[in-house]
Order: C-alpha cells, then structure tokens, then sequence
C-alpha cells in the first residue's frame, strides 16, 4: 500500500505533459519591470485603486430542465477479473499490444496459448507499411497532405500481420514527440520519423536515443537544428533528459547546459526531390544558381557539421570529458535513472497506471544488465505475473485511435480509415500533432462529454457504412471476455436488431477500455 | 481550500484517487470496492455550487496575426504613411476618433457608432516581453498566458476551473462554431463544450441518446462514474442546445455572406448567434470562444483586412444589437485577441509579415468606453522592425477576470497585473 501510495503521489497527468523550454530567461519572469503602464487615456484623473479581493455571492443556476436523467453510480463495484482464463489472458494481451484485436488474430492466439504468442509477437520481424512516395519525394512545392500520412498509418494499423509495431510505434510517438506543424510537410521528415521509430522500437535504448537525436523532424521540432557550440539551443537537450530519457530531477541545470553543447552541430538533410525544388524555384525566380550547388546527402538522419559544433570539455553528470551526442547518450545510461523511468513509462501505458515498484524495480534492473534491451524488457513484461493479474483487467482506457481502429477490426472492414480520419479530431487524438512536447495524456484524459458524444457517433456512422455486419452471436465473449456490466447485458438482452447489438456493444464502456 | 470537503474533491484528485485504490487492489483480487467512492457522490453534489454571477465573456480570436495598423491608424504618423506606400490607403479613409489622433478602419462603422455610444474600449499597444513571431509559439502564449512557455492549461480553462462547477453545467465553457478545443479553453479540470453547430451536437441514429443513457448507469470500475458522469453530461448538454433553441428568437440579422477575397472557412454569424442563443436562453453559458481565421495578410492586405473587419464589424454589431435587445448587454462583454500584429513596413506583394503588438476591442455596456494604451512608435521598432509593446496583454486579462467576472485573476495568471480600467466598477 505504502508503494502505491509513493507511486500514485507523482501525479502522471502532470509529470507526463510538461511544457518546453524554448525561452527561460529570468527577466521575461517579472512583468512589472519588463513592461511600462501608459495612462489610459481617459481616465485623466489616474487609475482607481485596484479592485478589492471580489466577494462572492454563489448564485445558483436553474436546476436542470433537460428531463435527461441523473444516473446510477456503481461506488464500490468493480469487473470481476476473467484473467484466470487462458482465453481471456490471450485476449488481455492482444488489446494492450496490437492497438486492437480482430476475431481472426483473437482465433490464432487463442490456438498457440499466451506464451506462444508473445513469442510471436516479440519475434517476429516486423512487417513495414508499403512505401507512401507523395511523403518520400515531398518537397516545399510539392508537401504531403496530412490526411494522406495518417491514412497511409491508419491503413497499416488496421492490415499490419505485425501488429505490434503499430502499437510501439503509436507508443515512441507519444514518448519521443514531433508534430507535423513545426516539422512541416514539405520534407519526407516527419514521415521517416515514423518509419525509423518502427524500426527502432525494440531496440537497444543507447542505439534509440541517437537516433532520436538525429531525426531530422526532431531536429527541426527541438530546435537541435539552430543549436551550435557558440550558440546552443537548450530545448531539445532538457526534453531529452527530461521527458526523454532519465526523468525530472535527476540532472541539474548544469547537466542540461553542458548536453546543449555536447549536441550541437547538427544540419538536416537534403533530399534529391528537395534540391531539385530549390533549384527549380531558382529558376523560375530568374535567379542565378549558386556557384557551389546544394547536394543530396545520402543519408535520412542528421548531418554532423563539426565546424558548428562545440569542441572542448564538459562536466555531464559529474563527469569531465569530451562528449559527442553517443557518448553523452552513453554517460546518461551509466545513472540510475533512465531504466526507472522507461520500464515505469511502459508500464504504465501498456498494463496498468499505477504499476507497482518492486514490479518496476526487477524489471528496470533486467533491462540495465541486457544492456538496455528493449525486446528483452517488453518480453520480461508480458511474461510477468503481473501483466495478467485481476487488479490489471480493465484499468486502462482505450486511446481514440485504439478504440476507432477496435470497431474496424471487430466489424472486419477495412475501408473505415477514412471516417476514422474525420473523426480523429472530435475524439481527441490527431496522429502526427500531439498536443505538446509531452506528447498525449491517457485514461481519464480521453473521457469527457464532448469525446463519449462523439465516439458513440464514430460507432453509428462506422455501422452505417458497413454494408455487411458480421454476425453478432458470439462478440461479447471474443470482444468483451463476456465480462458485462448489468445494463450492458440488459441492453443486448433486449435488443433483437444486429446493427442495434453492434451499436450497443461498440458504443459500451466495456469496449472503451483494454 | 478552506472546504476541502466531498463537494470539492477535483477530477485531478480524482484520478489520483483512483489510481491509489487501482494500485491498493491487493486485497481486491475479487475485484471490488474499486471505486473511489467518495468521488462517486461528489460528481453531482458539486453541481449547486460555484456561479457565481451572471457576467458572460466571449472571446473572440483573430487567427493569423490580424494587423493592428490596418485596424487602429495613427493618422499623423508620416513615417507609417512612408513604410506602407500602398496600405496607407487604409489611413485615408479611416473613421477618425474625437479627441485623439487615431483612427479605425473604414469598414468599423458599427463599432464606430457603439464607440460613440461609449461602449468600445481599444486598447493599444498589446504585446509581451520577448516576442515570438511563430504563429504556433504566439497563440500558446495568449492561450496560456504565459510568454515563457510554461503552461500547459489554457486561461480561460483555468479560470472555469478554478471558478465554475463545470461538471454539472457542461455549457460554461462553451467553444461556438468549431470541432476543436481551442488552447485557451483547455484545462484537465474543465469540463467544456465544443458546438460547431447546435445541429451537431446530437446522438447520430434513432435510438443512440436513450441507449447511451441505458447503457452508462452504474458502470463498474474506477472510470465508471467519470464514464456516467461524462455521458449524462453529453446527453444534458443535447437537451439544453434543443431547450435553448426553443427559447430563443434572433432580434438582429447575423449574415454569413460577407465579401472576401478568400473564403473564410469559420462561420463568425453563425458562431455568434450561436452564442447568443447560449447566453439569451440562459442555460449556464459563461465563457465563450470563437475563432475567425484569414488574417494572414501576407499578400493582398489592403483589400482583404479590410474585408475582414466589415465581415467582423457586421457579426458583432448583430450580437450586440441581439444581446442588448433582450436586456443583457450590460453583462456581456466581448473582446477580440490574435496572435499577434504585423509589421509597419510593407513587403513587395503589399501585404505584410508577422509583427508585435497589436490593438485590442472591447465592447460591451458594462465598458467604459474610449482608448487605452500608448501607440506603439514607429520610431523606435526591435530588431525586427516590429513595435514594442506597451502594454502587457495580461494587464487586459487581470481586467476581464477581476473586474468583469470578478474572479481572482491571480489564480489564473500566478501573479497580478496593472489594471487597464476599461469595465466599469459599480
């Protein structure tokens, strides 16, 4: 209980979201000497006195006249955990780890056991989603259209036979954030930014936090790009150790001041579809081309300058060197730290919010002794008791892209993207625009009013645009572990249409959790 | 937090609740009592509490970076004239205000004549200390209120959570002609509305509002009573739009018709009439939000600002005409903001590039009417060649919570500003 209680104290919601650094200087802190009140103009005789602490009269408003009435709450009752069933541990499984399960997937898993198919899931190289050239070849005159990146992902999340890497990848997108809008769409960076983090998922973290480093759209989202060893940029270097890597509180300032150096020196990348626009441009402008022509770099990450980068020693983390960005990564992973809060950020977005430390504990400890082995750690955590016990059934909340790829699956279609696509928004969850540096919240985050009006509209019109339902009999076993709460059960009970079944189903807080 | 009672208990500390009993479930492996069940009783006790009066702000947003020297002209200010060669048409067929040296755009006549009436402040010169000239950057700025760049959660959503039972009364927070929550209405702890159009906000099929109501109803779990709470709340809201329709009749002409050069794709009537049927029929609306974009003016200023203000001018004349039609319009104040202002010097395509500090409006009969703020000199620009603010866009902020919604605007803002005394003190 202890543990629970120091865990809980942290406060997800606000550790998870914190703001960036893009300008921290003491004197923009107090208004009253960086700003010169003018008299206002009308008022010849000076301002009145500031107005006295306002009293509060609370005036009640009109009690509701809607006729829409107040429900039941449930204190005190919970679901009552299948999870000493193999099948509903297999079904546990697939929802917390492939985004959302479909009844063929559900049919395969359900014949292997839950061992087999976390081996499966873990090993088997992940299949990429088919090459998108709009996004390859963008350039600033010819930039991909938004809509077109994320059908090209939803697409994927829906057919991927690896769907798992649908599911990390969705995960290192919250986690090492970009967002197209300061990336921009008139490169492939932002596009390359999810094939790389796909790629990288499982990955030794040393190796995932150079690359994250070197992105291209990180280096425009973080500002490393502007950063050089005279000037250093701090922003990405503080994300890096704070959101990224170890956690607040476990650096100084000064760690965050020498990183900024350590790292700077990085250009972005030219594309051969982007030099050939910029000459293009030039041309057409009557422009003289330059004497010495942009070139394309033959690589999709960073590009090191060392002209613009910092040479000299550092203190980082108590420890007097040189560093370049592999070594500073490297010095990072010699704390404590970093394992800790990874395997608790893990945790937490894939089994339940409050895991418990020693939980937390082995298996950060594992993963330093693997030399951070990313496949090593997700295996350890899905063949962990705890993965599957009762107090982790139903404590997560699906993500509006869980939850509108769930309905695609569980109705079989795959011509839904579009309508999940225009309903991303409403929902609250637009793929390649996090709302900050922090990337996403989660659980309560997702639930509001306005969101539960417009997932259960998602679910009409996805029901409207299924031609072909499959039969219901059956769903609420594969789809809900046949776990219902009273009014759920009383609901399909009486409803006699398929579509109405569906509608009920999909539209449950059942099916809104994992 | 001299209550800290059941009625008071937040949806923050609910969450941390819940995770404490989520985690403590070790003696629970059957898998009760999960719920925090003190949470379960506050959600609708809490709803008698907390509006306190019947002042209403809207807030209206000029996305893009609207230009302030196309809005509020120091007519005299030759060297402006000699920076916008083409846009200084502008100064020339300005509305000149009495005993002042300015000017605003022709197209204002309606606020012009609320002006006269001593309903209007403008205020000028509203910046902040280290500019950003990023859209994206800026519009978090105003949104959080914070030129550092610290906060996550939006003033206005603050101010409802801080304020206002937001839970009970879904329409206090309340963004009119969007699908968005707009960044200065977001907060953890506010429960807010987004109406595009009261038409939207509606169950799709038949029967989805009474199986939504059948099915959310003693959920288990610890989000049960936030997934009751929160459906009750969507399913209030439906029918308080639909009461809200009944109970109200427009008595001015919104027109979304206007002559613009590019289409705009906000619908700034319609929103507004919106709002006005929320505030008219009185079902707990208290904060509002829209957005007009197109105020980008890159390219083609002259023609298309000046279309803007007309289309601006006509939406809310019509609102304040509706509003004080029906007696309220000494309760309601609005007040445009954007992201920034636009530089003095005009660039080769005539249009202008992202700039500093702008001019504010704020019409209201609860305004004390006239201009505040010192005109920034075209003299003396940053490094940019952008005006220097004078006066601090929080200071406008303090004014509208602590004097209009007579809220404490210290915590919302962290600290306290300078007054600017445009509303009126009883």
């Amino acid at each position: 209980m202890a543990d629970a209680l120091d865990v809980a104290v942290m406060d997800p919601m606000t550790d998870a979201m914190a703001p960036d650094d893009t300008v921290m200087d003491p004197s923009v802190m107090d208004p009253m000497t960086a700003m010169d009140m003018p008299e206002a103009t009308p008022d010849v005789t000076g301002m009145p006195a500031p107005t006295a602490a306002p009293t509060r009269a609370p005036v009640a408003l009109r009690e509701p006249v809607t006729g829409v009435s107040v429900p039941d709450l449930a204190t005190g009752i919970d679901w009552v955990s299948p999870l000493d069933k193999e099948s509903a541990k297999v079904a546990h499984l697939l929802r917390r780890m492939t985004i959302a399960l479909s009844a063929a997937e559900l049919d395969r898993a359900m014949s292997e056991g839950y061992q087999k198919t976390v081996a499966r899931l873990v090993d088997t190289p992940f299949v990429e989603p088919p090459v998108l050239p709009a996004a390859e070849n963008a350039t600033s005159q010819a930039a991909v259209k938004l809509g077109d990146l994320q059908t090209w992902w939803v697409d994927w999340m829906v057919k991927s036979p690896t769907p798992l890497a649908e599911a990390l990848t969705l995960f290192w997108h919250g986690h090492f954030t970009s967002d197209y809008r300061k990336v921009g769409l008139g490169s492939p960076f932002i596009y390359w930014q999810n094939l790389t983090w796909r790629r990288m998922s499982l990955g030794k973290l040393n190796d995932m936090l150079y690359q994250v480093t070197i992105d291209p759209a990180m280096l425009r989202y973080l500002d490393l790009l502007t950063s050089t060893g005279k000037s250093p940029n701090e922003n990405f270097a503080r994300e890096l150790l704070e959101l990224f890597a170890m956690g607040a509180g476990s650096y100084t300032e000064d760690d965050v001041k020498a990183a900024a150096k350590a790292l700077a020196g990085w250009r972005q990348p030219q594309t051969q579809a982007m030099v050939d626009a910029r000459l293009a441009a030039l041309a057409k402008q009557k422009k003289p081309l330059p004497s010495n022509p942009p070139k394309p770099d033959p690589v999709k990450t960073g590009v090191f300058d060392p002209a613009r980068a910092f040479s000299g020693q550092l203190i980082f983390l108590g420890l007097a060197n040189t560093f370049d960005a592999r070594k500073l990564i490297d010095r990072a992973l010699t704390s404590d730290a970093p394992a800790t809060f990874i395997t608790q950020k893990l945790l937490t977005y894939f089994a339940t919010p409050v895991p418990s430390a020693p939980w937390v504990a082995r298996l950060a400890a594992s993963y330093r002794r693997s030399g951070y082995d990313t496949r090593a750690l997700v295996r350890e955590m899905l063949l962990s008791p705890e993965f599957t016990a009762p107090d982790t059934y139903r404590v997560l909340v699906k993500s509006p892209t869980e939850y509108m790829v769930s309905v695609a699956k569980a109705l079989n279609s795959q011509t839904l993207t579009r309508t999940i696509l225009a309903n991303a928004n409403g929902l609250g969850q637009t793929l390649f625009d996090p709302p900050s540096v922090g990337g996403w919240g989660d659980n309560a985050y997702w639930i509001s009013s306005n969101t539960m009006l417009q997932r259960a509209n998602f679910v009409s019109t996805a029901l409207g645009q299924t031609r072909t339902l499959p039969a219901f009999a059956g769903a609420e076993a594969k789809f809900l572990d046949g776990v219902l709460g009273p009014r759920t059960a009383t609901e399909l009970a009486n409803t006699k249409d398929e579509r109405g079944r569906w509608y009920a189903l999909l539209a449950s807080p059942e099916f809104n959790l994992k | 937090m001299d209550e800290v009672g059941i009625n008071r208990i937040s949806r923050r500390e609910f969450m941390k609740n819940g995770l404490v009993f989520a985690a403590g479930a070790a003696g629970l492996a059957a898998g009760y009592a999960a719920v925090p069940d003190v949470f379960a009783r506050a959600v609708y006790s809490a709803k008698k509490d907390g509006v306190t009066n019947d002042k209403v702000l809207v807030m209206i947003q000029l996305a893009g970076g609207a230009d302030g020297l196309q809005t509020v002209m120091p007519l005299q200010d030759s060297r402006l004239r000699a920076m916008r060669p083409r846009l200084s048409a502008a100064m020339d067929q300005a509305l000149p205000l009495a005993n002042t040296t300015l000017g605003i755009n022709r197209n204002l006549r309606g606020v012009k004549g609320l002006y006269d009436q001593g309903k209007v402040a403008i205020v000028n010169g509203v910046g902040y200390p280290k500019p950003s000239l990023s859209h994206f950057d800026s519009i978090r700025v105003w949104e959080t209120a914070d030129p550092t760049r610290r906060q996550i959660d939006g003033w206005l959503g603050k101010t409802i959570a801080k304020n206002y039972d937001s839970q009970g009364h879904p329409l206090v927070g309340c963004a009119c002609g969007t699908s968005e929550v707009p960044g200065a209405l977001r907060d953890l702890e506010a429960t807010l509305s987004v109406v595009n159009g009261e038409n939207s906000f509606k169950f799709n099929g038949s029967d989805a509002d009474r199986v939504m109501g059948a099915i959310y109803n003693g959920t288990p779990g610890i989000y049960g009573a936030l997934f009751d709470q929160s459906v009750f709340t969507a399913r209030d809201t439906v029918a308080r739009l639909r009461t809200a329709h009944e109970r109200y009749v427009p008595k001015a002409k919104y027109n979304d018709n206007p002559n613009l050069v590019y289409s705009s794709k906000n619908q700034l009537g319609a929103a507004l009439q919106l709002a006005a049927e929320l505030v008219i029929s009185g079902v707990g609306a208290k904060i509002l939000h829209i957005t007009l974009g197109g105020w980008d003016t890159h390219d083609q200023q002259l023609n298309r600002h000046d279309q803007l203000m007309a289309y601006v001018d006509q939406a809310v004349t019509a609102f304040h005409d509706d509003i004080a039609a029906y007696g309220m319009a000494d309760r309601v104040l609005v007040a445009t903001w954007s992201e920034f202002g636009r530089r003095p010097q005009e660039s080769a395509s005539a249009g202008t590039d992202h700039g500093t500090a702008s001019s504010m409006f704020i019409v209201g009969d609860g305004v004390k009417g006239g201009v505040y703020g010192e005109m920034p000199s075209t003299s003396g620009l940053d490094r940019d060649g952008n005006l220097k603010f004078t006066v601090d866009f929080r200071s406008v902020y303090q004014e509208i919570l602590a004097s209009h919604l007579l809220v404490d605007a210290r915590e919302v803002l962290d600290q306290s500003f300078e007054r600017v005394p445009f509303v009126k003190v009883a």
